[in-house]
């Protein structure tokens, strides 16, 4: 069969989103790809310009929406850093507890999509089912299921309820449990192997040439982790493993994927230790009245006018469940800040894609493309 | 064999017409109709729309039996709303179905886009007509029944790729080379392992298969054959882990992407009656169709209709097994696919017809309970 | 490295090229360098200096003149530096850094889309969010969401 372009997308259940994967192919196997993005953007940063700064956290949400908190954490960093502000260290546990929350959420939804992307639908089920647990605990302390708005800056908007820490841990031990389980549905199964062993094999050197960060680049045996490498809040503070593997395939990126998850539980317990031990305010006591402000009124030219608060930049650098992900922040004295400028870790993974999809076959691309752990939210924003 | 019963259900209605219906007609017609073909002709055809219907309650039955199972699987309740425990859900998708708007893409092929899921459906159904389900329940039982079955169990690749071209669409396209390929290379292990079958059993015909295996059910000399046909069977139906030419995390929904509505429930019901028939084959050649063995105790055979009841049971546990695989494993890919049919289950289809060679030259299997009469 | 080191090793190289090495809160340092020397100055930090992750590049549009900055992070001395270099509003171009770290392909896509900065030997600088033709460069500060006559997307006609 002579060659054709097909698109995969932007409606096609490989893209878990609105992109489009151009594919030219000669009979099964991949000759060349053009992802193309944009279906979802909404212009975050445009928005963010004319936003005050705890209102920014509410499109942070939206940024990726299975990683909310992860991208709060990215911005509050940033925000903080560039208002010369410092949040309580009591928050800071908490933002580490939610964000490794996060991180275990948002990899069991990879989980749950990867593993329908090559055909097994009962473990999408069960991740589902997990994933829904660590949503309740979310909803107890945060109030929302999926776009949270919890983290401010300064600090976070409430203390955790009485007795959370123990459902927290209770979960914990559940999923420890559950991890298991995920392994031996897939690793111990020979077309899951058969299916992913080998593809999309990314080697550490193209993929720091290509950009690629987070569990992709660990795949290759980089330990290249920013909560190890560039300690952020009080990551230095807790103990944990950087994990990796050595194949840089489908299935390396799995691994990795399922020791996060673990070392997340093990970060998560310290914390909650932690925060039985210490408890305290999480608001930093002296804020700039206007960062508490609600919504502007319209029309109040006065409370538009900029306040002569010191100007300052702030920049951040966030592992997010996904990769690194990276804010910049200029702030010119105004109560908005003049330019945010976001770095999606997975609009680079997906753009590499012309690294390491051609070569493989049509049916190849959904582990792969699974495997890269796709959120077109945060890759479009 | 002489147990062979010609036709036994439609003679039963036949005797029923002449009976009880006939009568009411004046005498000329009367004569034509007692004149043995017709009667016989008009009870075949009652016959046909009873087994109709049968297989297609059947079918939806076998829907909801995978809705529930898979969702016990998954830890999740399945269909539970709509009847008791969801047994009327499937009805009511079906009507749904129904009554959706048939649309054809302006470029699609007319004639090829509405035959194929015509066709799919018809060459699935008509199966049923020739499978025997108990002593004397079958449309018609001729020499040749197993070759006929799946004969026409084979169309299917012809309709689907007719479908997949005539929808112009790439996705279905590849889709219809991939169901293509997958079961033109699926036909030849399948062949050969009911081939062992039919060399232990010496028959053709499905009714004397059966009942060839009155003494032990084919799955024991025969293991490597069932396993072959099940792995066939499972790649015939476009099942995961086979289910690639409808792989819809990179094909969208394979050849049958541009269907919708009527003609998508035709496809998806065909795809159920051939289920159906897969898993009531795999009954009939290993598990010893509507029989149970005789150490079961009377009571449990002797009831009315009990042979449709433990053939229906046999067949749907099979389809069980079915689901579970489903499951459990994932979908691999058109290469693996192709080498696994070719390089491990042509060779142990061989190696199986190879075992029941021998077993026929041993002629009697002490441990087994002793000779399989040769011959049908 | 420390930042007044690394302002010695580039003067000395780039003399008049680098403009400055300012102090940055959380990095090693703001390089402020002028975009003529961009593809010498990317191709010393990534294969002198060791800074062989670019992690982002973008824009920022000042009004009088637009920033393209650059992000690198070096494996050796664990420690981020932006390049920035002031491109005038007139004529925002500067050399791409793809040749240099394939990776840059994307986001100087996306700055171009954004912020309208023109990279000079990018091998597809197209628009990456906004559709072909797009008229705007939306994050210029000209480009007002406040007006909604401006959000109605207007293509060029060409």
């Amino acid at each position: 069969m002579s060659e054709m372009w097909v698109n995969m997308g932007p409606q096609h259940p490989m893209t878990h989103g609105l992109w489009n994967l151009r594919v030219r192919i000669e009979g099964e196997v991949i000759k060349d790809v053009e992802p193309e993005m944009g279906y979802l953007h909404r212009g975050i940063e445009k928005i963010s310009e004319d936003r005050h700064y705890n209102e920014i956290i509410t499109l942070m949400d939206r940024t990726c929406y299975v990683a909310g908190l992860a991208w709060e954490q990215l911005f509050i960093v940033a925000a903080e850093q560039a208002l010369h502000i410092t949040p309580p260290e009591r928050a800071e546990y908490i933002r580490v507890l939610s964000a490794e929350f996060q991180r275990i959420a948002s990899h069991i939804m990879w989980y749950a999509a990867f593993v329908q992307d090559i055909g097994l639908m009962t473990p999408f089920l069960y991740g589902m089912r997990d994933r829904d647990l660590i949503l309740d605990l979310f909803q107890s302390y945060t109030g929302g299921r999926l776009t949270y708005e919890y983290m401010r800056v300064g600090g976070v908007r409430n203390d955790l309820p009485l007795g959370l820490t123990d459902r927290c841990r209770k979960v914990c031990d559940w999923l420890m449990d559950r991890f298991v389980e995920y392994d031996r549905l897939c690793l111990s199964s020979t077309p899951f192997h058969e299916r992913c062993d080998g593809l999309g094999v990314l080697e550490a050197p193209e993929a720091i040439a290509y950009g690629v960060t987070g569990p992709m680049l660990r795949s290759a045996g980089s330990r290249r982790d920013l909560r190890k490498d560039r300690p952020y809040s009080v990551y230095d503070k807790l103990q944990f493993d950087v994990a990796t593997a050595t194949t840089a395939d489908v299935t390396g990126r799995y691994l990795v994927r399922m020791e996060e998850m673990r070392q997340a539980v093990r970060i998560i317990r310290q914390c909650l230790d932690w925060l039985d031990d210490h408890p305290g305010p999480v608001m930093a006591a002296q804020l700039p009245r206007w960062l508490g402000a609600p919504y502007a009124p319209v029309g109040n030219e006065a409370y538009l006018l900029k306040r002569n608060y010191p100007t300052g930049v702030g920049f951040s650098m966030v592992e997010e469940p996904h990769g690194e992900a990276g804010a910049y922040i200029v702030n010119d004295g105004g109560e908005h800040p003049y330019r945010v400028k976001f770095r999606s870790p997975v609009l680079i993974n997906i753009w590499a894609s012309k690294r390491y999809l051609p070569g493989y076959r049509v049916a190849d691309i959904p582990p792969i493309m699974g495997s890269v752990d796709v959120c077109v939210g945060e890759c479009d924003r | 064999m002489s147990t062979i019963t010609l036709f036994s259900a439609s003679d039963a209605i036949a005797a029923f017409l002449l009976a009880h219906i006939a009568y009411v007609f004046p005498a000329p017609v009367k004569g034509w109709i007692t004149s043995g073909d017709v009667v016989l002709g008009l009870a075949s055809l009652i016959f046909g729309v009873i087994l109709l219907g049968a297989s297609m309650i059947n079918t939806i039955m076998l829907i909801w039996w995978e809705r529930k199972l898979l969702g016990r699987f998954m830890d999740r309740r399945g269909a539970m709303h709509v009847g008791f425990a969801g047994l009327l859900q499937n009805f009511a998708d079906g009507l749904k179905l129904f009554r959706k708007d048939t649309f054809r893409p302006s470029k699609a092929d007319s004639l090829g886009f509405w035959m194929s899921p015509t066709a799919y459906m018809v060459t699935s159904v008509v199966i049923f007509g020739i499978l025997p389900i108990s002593t004397g329940w079958n449309g018609g039982s001729l020499p040749l029944t197993l070759l006929l079955a799946l004969v026409i169990f084979s169309f299917a690749p012809l309709f689907i790729f007719l479908g997949a071209w005539a929808s112009n669409n790439k996705y279905a396209l590849i889709g219809g080379m991939r169901s293509a390929a997958q079961m033109i290379a699926y036909e030849v292990p399948i062949l050969l392992a009911v081939v062992a079958v039919v060399v232990l059993s010496g028959s053709f015909n499905l009714t004397t298969i059966v009942l060839e295996q009155r003494n032990y059910w084919f799955w024991a000399p025969l293991f490597l054959a069932l396993i072959v046909f099940l792995t066939g069977m499972l790649a015939e139906m476009e099942r995961i882990p086979f289910d690639l030419p409808e792989a819809e995390a990179e094909l969208v929904e394979g050849w049958n992407t541009e269907y919708g509505g009527m003609l998508f429930a035709f496809f998806m019901l065909a795809d159920y009656v051939r289920y159906l028939v897969g898993s009531i084959l795999v009954v009939l050649l290993f598990l010893g169709g509507w029989t149970l063995p005789t150490y079961v105790p009377s009571a449990l055979t002797s009831f009315p209709l009990a042979g449709i009841f433990w053939f229906m049971v046999k067949a749907y546990l099979v389809f069980g097994g079915f689901v579970w695989v489903r499951a459990s494993l994932p979908r691999i890919r058109t290469d693996q696919l192709l080498r696994l049919g070719w390089m491990r289950m042509v060779p142990l289809a061989l190696l199986s017809v190879v075992l029941a060679a021998l077993v026929v030259a041993a002629h009697c299997l002490p441990v087994l309970g002793c000779v399989p009469s040769m011959g049908g | 490295m420390k930042t007044n080191e690394l302002a010695a090793r580039l003067t000395s190289k780039f003399g008049e090229g680098i403009l400055g090495v300012d102090e940055f809160p959380g990095l090693l340092g703001r390089v402020r360098f002028d975009a003529a020397i961009a593809s010498k100055l990317f191709h010393t930090f990534r294969d002198d200096l060791g800074f062989a992750h670019l992690t982002m590049v973008g824009a920022i549009d000042w009004i009088d003149h637009r920033e393209v900055f650059y992000t690198l992070w070096s494996d050796a001395d664990r420690v981020y530096v932006m390049l920035s270099a002031n491109l005038p509003s007139d004529a925002p171009t500067i050399a791409s850094a793809v040749p240099v770290w394939p990776s840059a392909n994307a986001h100087e896509r996306e700055a171009w889309d954004l912020v309208g900065i023109r990279f000079e030997g990018h091998p597809d600088l197209r628009r990456i969010f906004m559709p072909e033709g797009y008229a705007y460069h939306p994050l210029l500060r000209s480009f007002k969401i406040h007006e909604p006559e401006d959000l109605e997307v207007k293509v060029r006609s060409e």
